[in-house]
């Protein structure tokens, strides 16, 4: 269902309007926050519901504009044409003691009234088209479940189950195909949190003991920024997540590839005492909330999380071999699920395929060796109070910072 | 007539106040003891107004801190848990110890004037909603000098994030105390001003003739005493959750968290009226006062009013649009979220109508009003945005949700009260404040907070989420936060100026003389700075605008005044309560027994029930004792008589007349 053209007119208009207001702001310095054109704009929307709230935002908009031009005018009138200009007029005699008007008031009631329901008729239809999906629209649905976690985003396919593990799960990172419906079970297993992702759709709230859902649709394939909107705790701010939406094809090679165990690289024996050293540079410093994204990753994420699908140039198995076992020696396992390899986990994120993922930390880091290295070197400086620091302390793991380089190597491995 | 003969039925005529060594009835009128002690309204008012503007800087400082932390992308000025406990202890501070009290001292200080009052109808009650109001903002604020720290769940404290298990220090539970108290401050102190409102009314002063202030003091006592019972169930729940494990927001025992939000907001949404209607009562006064003509529209500016409280109690659930209330629900509270709309336009065009025509001039009270209907409109109208469930669902929890209720509390509540403290400061203290630098103040504070919040809107239809301590740079967000913290400080500078500027005046201001801006109202009938007993002799009145009615018709009241002098003496002068330390005493313990139940800390050993228990019996016990004693003082007072010249001889001390 295409909202109407009425809705498209009043959303052009309001657009130039918003526009045009911020114009006159933007000439001569960088001012170009009015465009409001960033990852997570409500503006610049790219699916069918989010584009419905928006159309209803622009009525809203547009309908409280003309009003405010109108009622302001008037005070504004008025405050010009009857203030007091000297210190004579001050002291006059004063005015005519007038106490109102009744046919007034009941106009301007009336008038307000009428200005409500032109709001009011685009919300009501709006509340019905973005709460679930359409019913002829019903067969093509896809439904993944979303559980929101201090501060991370499990995502479960129903629909794909694994023998013997259940659907199929992964972490901060929803693959979802472009075109159809997805409606998204979201549920909260901790606190409230709440899943958005603007630019396909407002949020819906995670709650503990309480089956929410929303309905989202990506139009074309792309890269969507998400966050949690509702606040839950130390590190809320640094709880995002992403949205990948893909063609058909690529989103039924992504699923075959999921449904696969984790890969194994094929790692000749090597004995402990010939084990290999370190290959990237040492771990620098990082400032506190520094950011782990690049500008190059920025400028065209999709093609980013398409190469990450294929396995790293380079790899070492004998190091990839060694983080394995670290995984297993330091702990990890106990937290994480490594379908096919040693990790069975359930409290943290599923990292069967987290080499294939473009992001760490819940959306927060960018997947790459560097950025892997500061996650797992100190959690606790870049997502505060999470429970993988807790893990640290509470296991007294201590990690070389040659066992790091060999994690890293390992978990980069798992595509 | 009617007032006189009331007061007359309370006092055993010239009993000797100090009976006995247990019942002193403190008379200090200076030092410690006597503001300890005080039971006039004026005094009170001003101490809830200095607390007030205390807690107001507080929160403004906490409030700059996070600006400065938002200043650029990847910010550091403050940890993520020093910056969640910012946001959690601004929105509380300037909610319940800033702006509530504030309100509360102009219906203290201004109510029972308006009404022609000599004060309210308890006036112990009175000194014990101030103190309870001060033990809970010392209870609230104790985690800065404790190593738990202050608490960081948010103001809005959701459940479970603020249960046991996932906030396990003290914190919380000194947020939980702290608003209780405050709960039992505002509720007393409401019923107070319902039955003073109701009962203490000058003579002719009917309903329809009361000032809007008034009438907006009233509504919103009524807000209070409905509405804080609502939190006050969910904080017990919260308390007993994490005192004595029950279930009622703990999930993995059934618990719903959900429940917590809705009894939060059937308190919290008409806490927004709470705070916003006793602005919209000052302006409704300042308007007329510098239009020189009567409030447009009275009886439905006062209805509407009243049709704003009443409808305030069926919108909560527009603070729930993202929980996933249903279509029948969430369309419901969406139209009812509208309706609202129109008894505010009805305010807004009713306060032009009140200009149109008049002799408006521009003084800086005036100046804040008008900045004030200004910025409640934008304010106003970014409210119907969120009123249309399907656009709220992108706004809820943005930064269009902060722009939009800054307009609101600032562009609305603040400028109002602001300017209320500029339009009664002569009647106050008798003094002043400087026009130039009243209206420098006001342009500096308009400007920066225009600068801080309006980007904010853009911010929020931009993606970024509320109560984050940092942010990429990637996301389209770094100018306008740059911009929205540049005006902060611009209104932090602006808030310092107005500040100094009072500080100044109060103690060197320019005297004026009675009735300075040509008033309406019945208190500009009085000397300034009002005496304790307010009225001389309690004022008839014959019209809406009372005091321009007197000011017409002179001779008449004169006359009139002579024999109510007369009448009034021969009923023994003008009634004066006696102060009381027992109301202090019954705070007190209070604030001993909040102590006890949030700070003492949770040992599982016998020993804890011994410490923790013991400290809130010995609270219990003094708050019994305080409140028994005051019982058992009874509520004397004595007479003062005034000469020709107004100099006072009173019985005070159990001389006869």
């Amino acid at each position: 269902m295409r909202p109407s053209t009425l809705l498209s007119s009043f959303a052009r208009w309001g657009r130039a309007s918003l526009a045009l207001g911020a114009l006159a702001l933007s000439s001569g310095c960088d001012l170009n926050f009015w465009r409001m054109d960033g990852h997570q704009s409500t503006i610049k929307v790219e699916g069918p519901v989010a584009r419905s709230q928006l159309e209803v935002f622009y009525v809203t908009c547009w309908v409280t504009l003309v009003i405010f031009i109108f009622v302001g005018g008037v005070l504004a009138y008025a405050t010009w044409k009857f203030r007091a200009r000297t210190a004579a007029e001050e002291r006059a005699v004063p005015p005519e003691q007038g106490h109102g008007n009744p046919l007034i008031e009941l106009g301007l009631i009336g008038a307000s009234v009428l200005a409500l329901v032109i709001i009011a008729i685009p919300t009501l239809k709006g509340i019905a088209y973005t709460y679930d999906v359409p019913e002829e629209r019903k067969a093509d649905l896809y439904e993944v479940t979303a559980t929101g976690y201090q501060w991370w985003f499990k995502f479960e396919y129903p629909s794909e189950q694994i023998a013997g593990a259940g659907p199929l799960t992964t972490g901060n990172e929803l693959v979802i195909p472009v075109g159809r419906p997805v409606r998204i079970n979201v549920r909260g297993a901790d606190v409230i949190h709440s899943f958005w992702v603007p630019k396909l759709a407002g949020k819906v709230d995670m709650i503990p003991n309480r089956a929410n859902f929303l309905w989202l649709e990506a139009e074309q394939p792309g890269y969507y920024w998400g966050q949690c909107a509702e606040y839950c705790g130390d590190s809320h701010a640094v709880m995002r997540f992403r949205v990948v939406a893909l063609g058909p094809k690529d989103f039924n090679d992504w699923l075959s590839q999921q449904t696969l165990p984790a890969r194994s690289v094929a790692a000749p024996k090597l004995a402990a005492a010939n084990a290999p050293k370190a290959q990237f540079a040492s771990l620098r410093t990082f400032k506190p909330n520094e950011t782990g994204i690049t500008d190059k990753f920025d400028t065209s994420p999709l093609e980013a999380w398409k190469a990450k699908q294929f396995p790293e140039k380079g790899e070492n198995p004998a190091l990839i071999a060694q983080g394995r076992a670290l995984f297993t020696a330091k702990a990890c396992v106990s937290c994480h699920q490594v379908r096919g390899h040693e990790g069975a986990g359930i409290s943290g994120p599923n990292l069967t395929h987290i080499g294939a993922r473009t992001t760490l930390a819940a959306g927060l880091l960018e997947n790459n060796p560097e950025q892997l290295q500061r996650w797992i070197h100190n959690p606790g400086a870049v997502k505060p109070g999470n429970k993988m620091a807790k893990g640290y302390l509470d296991n007294n793991i201590k990690l070389t910072p040659d066992d790091e380089v060999a994690l890293v190597a390992y978990l980069q491995s798992l595509k | 007539m009617d007032a006189i003969l009331k007061s007359d039925l309370l006092v055993k005529d010239g009993a000797a106040p100090a009976k006995s060594s247990v019942f002193w009835r403190p008379t200090a009128q200076t030092g410690l003891v006597s503001w300890l002690t005080t039971v006039d309204h004026k005094k009170i008012g001003f101490l809830y107004g200095v607390f007030a503007l205390f807690f107001f800087l507080v929160g403004g400082f906490e409030a700059l801190l996070i600006r400065l932390q938002l200043m650029f992308p990847n910010g550091t000025v403050l940890t993520a848990q020093q910056y969640n406990t910012m946001f959690t202890m601004h929105g509380t501070t300037m909610i319940f110890l800033a702006v509530m009290p504030l309100s509360a001292a102009f219906f203290n200080f201004m109510m029972p004037l308006q009404i022609g009052a000599r004060d309210v109808a308890f006036p112990r009650l009175n000194a014990f909603s101030l103190w309870t109001f001060v033990a809970g903002a010392i209870i609230i604020n104790l985690g800065w000098f404790m190593q738990d720290g202050p608490p960081d769940g948010g103001w809005v404290g959701y459940a479970p994030l603020s249960s046991k298990t996932y906030a396990p220090d003290h914190s919380i539970d000194m947020w939980v105390m702290g608003l209780q108290l405050l709960g039992v401050a505002s509720i007393a102190a409401s019923l107070n001003f319902i039955v003073t409102i109701i009962n203490l009314r000058a003579p002719g002063m009917t309903m329809m003739r009361l000032p809007v202030f008034t009438w907006m003091t009233l509504i919103t006592a009524f807000l209070i005493v409905l509405s804080f019972p609502f939190i006050t169930i969910a904080l017990v729940e919260l308390m007993m959750d994490r005192l004595f494990g029950t279930n009622f927001f703990e999930v993995s025992n059934g618990g719903m968290p959900i429940l917590w939000q809705h009894l939060f907001w059937v308190f919290g949404h008409p806490e927004v009226y709470i705070l916003i209607l006793p602005a919209m009562g000052i302006v409704s006064e300042i308007l007329p006062t510098f239009s020189r003509k009567p409030l447009f529209g009275y009886p439905i500016v006062v209805f509407s009013g009243a049709s704003i409280g009443f409808l305030g109690f069926s919108v909560w659930s527009h603070h729930m649009f993202t929980t996933g209330m249903g279509t029948v629900a969430t369309a419901a509270f969406s139209l009812a979220t509208m309706a609202i709309a129109v008894p505010t336009g009805v305010k807004i065009f009713n306060w032009i109508g009140t200009l149109w025509g008049g002799h408006i001039t521009m003084r800086t009270p005036m100046m804040f009003a008008l900045g004030f209907v200004w910025m409640f409109m934008i304010g106003g109208f970014s409210g119907v945005m969120h009123s249309a469930a399907p656009a709220d669902a992108q706004q809820q929890d943005s930064y269009f949700v902060i722009a939009h209720f800054h307009y609101v509390l600032i562009g609305g509540s603040i400028f109002a009260l602001l300017a209320g403290i500029h339009y009664w400061f002569p009647l106050m203290f008798g003094r002043k404040v400087s026009e130039f630098w009243g209206k420098l103040s006001f342009w500096v504070i308009f400007i920066g907070f225009n600068v801080t919040f309006f980007p904010m809107h853009f911010l929020g239809l931009n993606g970024m989420p509320r109560r984050t301590y940092t942010y990429d740079a990637n996301l389209g967000w770094n100018t306008a936060n740059f911009i929205a913290t540049i005006g902060a400080l611009t209104l932090g500078v602006g808030i310092f100026i107005y500040f100094a500027v009072m500080v100044y005046t109060y103690f060197k201001g320019e005297k004026v003389g009675k009735d300075v801006w040509d008033a309406r109202t019945l208190e500009w009938s009085l000397p300034n700075p009002p005496p304790e007993y307010n009225y001389r002799v309690i004022p008839t009145v014959h019209a809406r605008d009372a005091f321009w009615y007197i000011k017409q018709h002179k001779e008449e009241i004169a006359k009139e005044e002579a024999e109510h002098a007369k009448a009034e003496a021969d009923h023994g002068g003008i009634h004066m309560p006696f102060q009381s330390i027992y109301p202090f005493i019954a705070s007190v313990g209070l604030l001993i027994a909040a102590v006890g139940i949030s700070v003492i800390d949770h040992d599982p050993s016998p020993g804890f029930w011994g410490k923790k228990i013991g400290t809130a019996m010995v609270g219990g016990v003094v708050m019994l004792a305080g409140i028994y004693f005051w019982a058992l003082e009874g509520n004397e007072g004595y007479h003062l008589h005034l000469d020709d010249e107004d100099h006072e001889s009173s019985d005070k001390h159990g001389a006869k007349h």
